[in-house]
């Protein structure tokens, strides 16, 4: 690869300890403190490696369950993994699955002077870009209603409006495109692509093999948690559709 | 529509020069965040906050003076005993929850969740300066104008109060994620800490050999140290001053301890 690296994900594996009763609070400790625990180890990643060049879009796909928001959550430094490393050489902005976390009891502004600046964004270019993340939401209307009042839609394009000024270097998007109309999806695809042109990164989740084969260069399919397939974005798109459809037809 | 691109920063920036950049701007949202959520983003939401303790001391004052009647300066003791404890109380429960509070951050975005612990507590430090102004006030309307010396000792023993509360903060906020119930636990010791510090009482009455376990409790040396420079104008022993530091260093120490060791993977427990 001759691009430089932009992200560097060696031999990752996560697993989660399932516990047969689930205890969490001091009472419930105390109460049963003679009554042993079974844990179960559900393994969700099993030593994922890749790599995305600087400027290079990758997809990622699989099924329900196969690891595809554990693995966004590790590259995007919310979770650790157990064995294996991550290393980002430029900083990071996520936007996970329905939207990024709000304040509820705040109105639009201040929850995007509050997320702006969690994802990097210094308070004047937060000022700065106010107005323009709104229109891009098409929520100016509402920006002093608080965020406890708005729709799952309004607040998820909200989210993308933000992240889409704040990002640097690397995007991280599950299940992009999928949020608001078709006027709305229509600009995030336009943005997606003047940020792309512009030398950004992204790792993109979805199920649409349609948004894979389009805007990403290179695509991973998972299958419980090991990379099953990893070639140009449109071989494994079309590889996923077959492996529904052979799921389809043996069921 | 075309909108001007935010990536006119260059690409090649790397993490920690962007982050380093942000954090200050971070704090502040973060502060303000806090304050918008608690007072309405108002100075009256902020006013009528105070009314509690100031009407706890009110009250207070009222029925104790009586009781007390024999100790002059009582009511000082009172307004520093209840002010100091105010700070600890109302710091260590929204430290405990900061985590709760903000998981939404925690869960979705990359925040160095450190920030989100110390932040939370901004609010009742901004109480504490105001607290601090309402103490001097009554000092000065008293005939016991403090002088820069024992303001300078005065705020290291605050100082001494906040790292306390930081150390507890930090702790108790993961282990908050893992007990749901620790907030519950905690009240029920801040309810019966509130009269094992000697804030309502002077610690006096008590029979000398039980003020050692009296000042086992964190707030109990701040508040009598603080009594005795600000109200009767004397100075607590080294030894005394060498006790209450390493007591705030161990309260920070171990809640540094406890919150390394948890935090990484606090985001699982949200």
């Amino acid at each position: 690869m001759s691009a430089p690296l932009m992200l560097e994900v060696d031999a990752v594996s996560k697993s989660f300890a399932i516990p047969s009763v689930r205890r969490d609070t001091v009472r419930e400790h105390v109460l049963a403190a003679f009554k042993p625990r079974r844990f179960d180890q559900l393994q969700v990643l099993d030593g994922i490696s890749f790599a995305v060049a600087r400027g290079e879009a990758v997809g990622i796909m699989g099924r329900n369950g196969c690891g595809k928001s554990t693995l966004l959550k590790i590259l995007s430094g919310v979770y650790l993994p157990d064995r294996g490393t991550v290393q980002a050489h430029g900083s990071i902005t996520p936007v996970l699955e329905l939207g990024v976390g709000w304040n509820t009891e705040l109105d639009a502004i201040d929850n995007v002077m509050l997320i702006g600046s969690v994802m990097g964004m210094s308070i004047a270019e937060i000022r700065h870009s106010l107005d323009d993340i709104l229109a891009f939401a098409e929520l100016e209307r509402f920006a002093k209603l608080k965020l406890k009042h708005y729709s799952s839609g309004m607040s998820e394009r909200l989210g993308y409006a933000i992240a889409f000024k704040a990002v640097r270097d690397v995007l991280i998007l599950d299940e992009i495109f999928a949020v608001g109309d078709a006027g709305f999806k229509q600009r995030c695809e336009a943005r997606y692509l003047e940020l792309r042109a512009h030398g950004h990164t992204a790792v993109i989740v979805s199920h649409d093999p349609r948004i894979i084969a389009t805007y990403c260069d290179r695509a991973l399919l998972l299958d419980a948690g090991r990379v099953a397939f990893e070639g140009p974005a449109r071989d494994v798109a079309a590889h996923y559709v077959s492996t529904l459809t052979h799921a389809g037809s043996a069921s | 529509m075309t909108l001007p691109l935010a990536s006119s920063a260059p690409i090649a920036s790397t993490a920690s020069n962007a982050r380093g950049r942000s954090y200050a701007g971070l704090v502040w949202t973060l502060v303000r965040t806090d304050f918008k959520t608690r007072y309405h983003g108002t100075a009256g939401g902020f006013a009528w906050a105070l009314l509690k303790p100031m009407g706890m001391f009110v009250v207070l004052m009222g029925v104790f003076s009586f009781l007390f009647a024999s100790k002059p300066t009582y009511k000082l003791d009172l307004i520093v005993g209840l002010f100091l404890w105010d700070f600890f109380a109302e710091g260590t429960k929204s430290g405990l929850m900061s985590l709760n509070t903000k998981s939404y951050l925690l869960a979705k975005t990359r925040v160095p969740s450190w920030i989100l612990v110390v932040t939370s507590i901004a609010n009742a430090v901004i109480t504490l300066v105001v607290f601090v102004v309402v103490i001097g006030l009554f000092l000065l309307a008293t005939g016991h104008a403090p002088t820069m010396g024992t303001l300078l000792v005065f705020g290291l023993y605050c100082a001494a109060l906040v790292a306390m509360v930081v150390g507890f903060a930090l702790g108790s906020s993961v282990l908050f994620l893992r007990y749901r119930d620790l907030n519950q636990v905690w009240d029920l010791m801040l309810q019966a800490g509130f009269f094992l510090a000697p804030i309502i009482y002077p610690l006096g009455i008590l029979p000398e050999r039980f003020h050692f376990y009296l000042y086992l409790w964190p707030p109990t040396p701040v508040i009598e140290f603080s009594r005795m420079v600000l109200v009767a104008g004397a100075m607590p022993t080294l030894r005394g001053h060498t006790y209450l530091a390493i007591d705030a260093a161990v309260c920070l120490i171990v809640g540094i301890i406890v919150f390394t060791r948890l935090s990484p993977r606090a985001a699982e427990y949200v």
